[in-house]
């Protein structure tokens, strides 16, 4: 019978590394179902684990289209290292680069229950690798480097193969603007507090005309910010979420802000 | 007057001793045989290991303990056993010799109405040739298993530290000296207690540290393996171990039974048939145990010990001996009431009592080389059994010879093992683990026989304040100090 192949984000079962025991009906049926399952989504091969089941047993679809049938396979001797772009049904979609070995030897029995022995390298190595560990419970995502997983996880969040692999830096450009903004508005502030102490005419209106003045640079510093911030965000695409809620924020915080001391400085230093 | 005869003074025997002397009062005599003046905190020996706990402080001398509990002691090794006593001695006896300066030598017939055997195993290091002999540990490797060896151990590694400090590259090799070997979890504390001390030592880059092990995947264990659950989710300790292996930069060869060991050599077989070999300069190898080889004697002086103890030496339970191959395990033929199915009045705890069969899968190279643990049956569980067994023989001293049994079967048993991975008040860490039940039950809970729900899992600084509190609580319980009833085991 054809099984669904359980992807990602359906949790993994938390049952699963049980070794055959009996080797019956059941575990023939179980084999079976691997193979149409293989055959239906043009798979290389499946651990039972994939498909609910909790049994050590993993298929494997040869070039040949035989199949090869490993029930509680073990991974026992290992040589040389090698890092290939891996991609996994659990994951549909995404790959990652993974770190494994690339000679390896492994244990297992046939359906006969006899012990069987089995050497592999290079691509079919990294395939039983990624196979075995899911009788195990495990994903490739517990063989990647913490930079790759980091990176993996970026792939998940937004459910895209793209590769991310700049980090979201800490300060932006744009974060200049916002500065020269505040400086800005901090200068009419302080033209503000200082007008309270002053009562020549003429010294208030050269004071407010610096206040209306730098008020219009403020509003153009902060259309500036709007339009760059936008064209920023886009060149880190890593860390688009809430990047837009965040100019608009900021702006709109800024112009509040300079509505306020413009109104008081209406009233209060404004001699006309 | 009732005498109960405790072959044994280690976890199992002196838990059983004590309670039982507890229980009795002055009514009755409780007899402690161990060869050892000492008590030994046997998990902390890991730590005396790298130097980081004197000899003395992981043990204590036991007459003024047994003199404190009432119990008579006799520091002398069992050889033998007369369930059914002798033409001259009506009543079952342990022959015993003592090894105590005194008397050494000397030996003695000890009658009895209740026998617990708990005699531990013997370190079996004759079993690989170069790992030792019959007189015990070789010179080529080292040992943790009795505060000895583990102070001798200490110094190797010093040596090795200060040669490293020199500019000699070292290479560690840890791990089971034989195929048949169980206690991967003190080879697993001790490789990375010694990681972290050559790390404080600032010498890490200096060592190459390497793992073998007969386990068929990393974090078997001798139970199968677990599941440790953390953070929601439930991480295989195969996983688990690989992940902290990787991240230690320690290396590892599995499914490997040595064969021999020379100078600076360790020679193994694989599970899938090829040979290898493995230069070190340190080596810490856990060997085989076996039983203690006591002897058991009919009335008539015949030899019955094969009715009594198991071909490797375990004393037989209430166990099922005949379960055949893996796909016939079941959980009910571990034992419950460890009590001899040829004399009612003896028992087995710890690791003196035969187990059925192992935990984890059985397995064999092509060359037919049996290369798996075998069961674990140290620590929490061991404990646990010793007071079970000595409270069914208070019951029928006390409550006459038909009183139910008390069963602590190891099928029905979680247990929490801590398991250091370096010493130190700030940057020590430990592996919380608990599992239930120890020996898996594939009838209850299909599947991986455990119960997930109880299994958990933790590595980090608090599992090894936890590992220090144990350490000096039940030294205070075997110590018999205030409120020591109230530990539990």
């Amino acid at each position: 019978m054809i099984k669904e192949v359980i992807t990602y984000p359906t949790p993994p079962s938390v049952e699963y590394a049980t070794d055959v025991r009996l080797f019956n009906e059941e575990l023939f049926s179980l084999i079976d179902d691997l193979k149409e399952s293989i055959n239906e989504n043009g798979m290389d091969g499946l651990a039972a684990y994939q498909i609910g089941s909790y049994f050590n047993v993993v298929v494997i679809k040869k070039e040949d289209g035989s199949f090869l049938e490993l029930i509680n396979p073990r991974l026992i001797s290992t040589n040389g290292k090698i890092t290939t772009i891996e991609s996994t049904a659990y994951f549909a979609g995404l790959t990652a680069e993974v770190t494994r070995y690339d000679n390896i030897s492994i244990v297992y029995q046939d359906r006969e229950s006899k012990q069987q022995y089995l050497k592999a390298e290079g691509a079919f190595a990294v395939l039983l690798q990624r196979k075995i560990d899911y009788t195990f419970g495990a994903t490739f995502l517990s063989k990647l480097s913490k930079s790759e997983k980091a990176i993996f996880e970026k792939k998940l969040e937004y459910g895209s193969n793209i590769a991310i692999p700049e980090s979201c830096p800490t300060t932006f450009r744009r974060d200049y603007l916002v500065k020269l903004s505040n400086i800005l508005m901090i200068t009419i502030a302080l033209t503000l507090v200082v007008s309270l102490f002053i009562s020549t005419q003429e010294t208030l209106l050269g004071m407010w005309k610096y206040q209306l003045y730098t008020s219009y640079a403020v509003v153009g510093v902060n259309i500036v910010y709007f339009f760059y911030a936008q064209y920023e965000g886009k060149k880190y695409t890593s860390c688009t979420s809430c990047q837009i809620g965040n100019i608009i924020g900021t702006t709109f915080l800024a112009l509040v802000k300079l509505t306020l001391l413009m109104l008081l400085s209406y009233f209060l230093v404004n001699p006309l | 007057m009732a005498r109960l005869i405790v072959l044994g003074g280690g976890v199992s025997g002196h838990t059983a001793a004590t309670f039982a002397a507890e229980w009795l009062g002055s009514a009755h005599e409780v007899v402690v045989v161990t060869p050892n003046s000492k008590w030994n905190w046997i998990p902390s020996n890991i730590w005396v290991g790298v130097g980081q706990m004197s000899k003395e402080e992981v043990t204590f001398d036991l007459a003024p303990v047994y003199a404190k509990a009432g119990i008579t002691y006799k520091q002398a090794k069992a050889v033998s056993i007369n369930p059914e006593g002798s033409d001259s001695i009506e009543k079952p006896f342990v022959t015993v010799e003592f090894t105590d300066e005194a008397r050494l030598g000397q030996s003695e017939n000890i009658e009895y109405d209740y026998l617990i055997n708990a005699t531990g195993p013997k370190l079996n290091f004759a079993a690989t040739p170069g790992l030792g002999d019959a007189n015990g540990l070789g010179e080529f490797t080292v040992s943790v298993c009795t505060a000895d060896h583990a102070s001798h151990a200490a110094t190797e590694l010093e040596k090795a530290i200060e040669k490293m400090k020199a500019g000699e590259r070292q290479k560690f090799l840890i791990g089971t000296g034989h195929g048949m070997c169980t206690c991967q979890g003190a080879a697993f504390e001790y490789i990375f207690n010694i990681e972290h001390e050559v790390r404080k030592a600032g010498v890490r880059d200096m060592a190459d540290i390497k793992w073998i092990s007969n386990e068929s995947f990393l974090g078997d264990f001798g139970v199968g393996g677990l599941h440790m659950k953390t953070m929601g989710y439930a991480v295989s300790s195969k996983i688990f171990a690989e992940s902290l292996f990787t991240e230690r930069g320690v290396e590892w060869i599995i499914g490997a039974h040595v064969n021999k060991v020379e100078s600076g050599k360790a020679h193994y077989e694989l599970l899938d048939g090829t040979m290898g070999e493995e230069e070190f300069d340190f080596s810490m190898l856990i060997p085989p145990f076996a039983g203690v080889g006591l002897k058991a004697y009919d009335k008539a002086g015949e030899d019955i010990t094969a009715t009594v103890f198991a071909p490797n030496g375990f004393m037989k339970v209430d166990a099922n001996y005949a379960a055949g191959s893996y796909e016939n395990w079941k959980a009910s033929d571990w034992p419950s009431t460890y009590q001899n199915p040829t004399y009612a009045n003896m028992f087995a705890c710890g690791i003196a009592f035969a187990p059925p069969h192992p935990i984890s899968k059985p397995m064999s190279s092509p060359n037919g080389t049996p290369i798996s643990p075998t069961p674990p049956r140290t620590g929490m569980p061991s404990g646990i059994i010793g007071k079970a067994v000595a409270h069914s023989i208070c019951d029928r001293i006390l409550k006459g010879s038909e009183a139910p049994l008390h069963e602590a079967s190891m099928a029905h048993m979680g247990a929490a093992c801590v398991a250091s991975a370096g010493k130190g008040l700030f940057d020590g860490t430990a592996a919380a683990m608990t599992i239930y039940p120890v020996v898996p039950d594939f009838e209850k809970y299909p599947g991986t026989g455990r119960d997930t729900d109880y299994t958990f899992g933790e590595i980090g600084l608090a599992g090894h304040w936890i590992k220090h509190i144990l350490h000096h609580l039940f030294i205070w319980k075997a110590k018999l100090k205030a409120g020591w009833t109230l530990i539990p085991e």
